[in-house]
């Protein structure tokens, strides 16, 4: 029997699990709880970033969302487990500004947007990491004029 | 007495596609539901009176978008790179879209720049194997960077 179709209420060790263990912590700005799951060789690609490497890609990523967002919430919408081991975890990423972030200067704006996280799973680890969203409305929300002045208000 | 045989949803998806590819609007959209939600979640145009958005129905907005864009972009192409399918029928497929700007697109005059971006989808297909919704993100700040537009909005 396949473990990876799993649905809500999947038991433990799942790929659903996993997903749900990495953003549970993340919600709770527990990095090295999230990271506990992924594996030191997993891919990370972080296409709004342009972003490819290990975990320490994402590790970056969600430390830097932390400190310039201290009241950032992870808002899952959807999270659908597929048969092949990997997880889509939809979700909106929500905060107030309070520093400097992906290069745009804080203005103390809020933040809303929607992101979609595909994490693979294997043999209970987080193997690979990809995360979408559009960045031009981030970089909207953050009061960003321009693409090619990504610092100036 | 005739059977009719109901496509896997992998299949229905890769159908899709496949139409895109040959610029089959019509085709696209028969294998979607008569009713099916069409989410282009990057879609956010501010105009002076109100903000335009990529949600609406397949028949409705989806099919103006999808016109408006191959226009646009003559030699729109698609490529799935990854395919997963869930056990409700959710499909989600990492795609790349291509082309050649010739026209106008949305707030973009041409300048005759090729993009390359990659895309993720999330399409659900329903028990007589129609599509019936999408949701599509993107990133819109490399889309507009690599048409030279360099404005947010």
């Amino acid at each position: 029997m396949s473990t990876t179709a799993a649905t809500d209420g999947a038991p433990a060790g799942t790929p659903a699990d996993l997903a749900d263990e990495f953003v549970a912590a993340l919600q709770r700005g527990d990095l090295d709880g999230a990271f506990r799951a992924v594996s030191p060789t997993a891919h990370v690609i972080i296409h709004p970033t342009g972003q490819d490497g290990g975990p320490e890609v994402a590790l970056e990523f969600f430390g830097e969302a932390l400190a310039a967002f201290p009241d950032l919430m992870l808002t899952v919408t959807r999270r659908t487990p597929c048969g092949d081991g990997r997880v889509l975890v939809e979700l909106t990423f929500e905060g107030t500004q309070a520093a400097d972030f992906l290069g745009a200067i804080n203005q103390e704006k809020h933040l809303d947007i929607e992101q979609a996280w595909l994490l693979a799973t294997q043999d209970g680890v987080i193997t690979a990491v990809t995360g979408y969203w559009d960045q031009n409305k981030l970089y909207r929300r953050l009061a960003v004029k321009r693409l090619d002045r990504i610092a100036i208000a | 007495m005739t059977q009719t045989v109901v496509k896997a949803p992998a299949e229905t998806v890769t159908d899709f596609f496949a139409a895109y590819r040959e610029h089959d609007v019509p085709a696209m959209a028969e294998l979607c539901a008569d009713n099916a939600d069409f989410h282009y979640l990057p879609v956010e145009i501010w105009g002076k009176q109100r903000v335009v958005r990529g949600d609406g129905k397949v028949h409705g907005i989806g099919r103006v978008m999808w016109s408006g864009l191959i226009t646009a972009f003559p030699d729109l192409s698609n490529e799935i790179t990854s395919l997963s399918t869930a056990s409700d029928g959710t499909v989600v497929a990492e795609v790349v879209l291509s082309g050649t700007q010739a026209g106008a697109w949305s707030v973009i005059a041409s300048k005759g720049q090729q993009y390359t971006l990659p895309h993720l989808f999330v399409l659900h297909v329903n028990g007589d194997g129609l599509i019936d919704s999408i949701t599509a993100y993107w990133d819109n700040a490399s889309f507009y960077r690599q048409l030279g537009h360099a404005e947010v909005d």
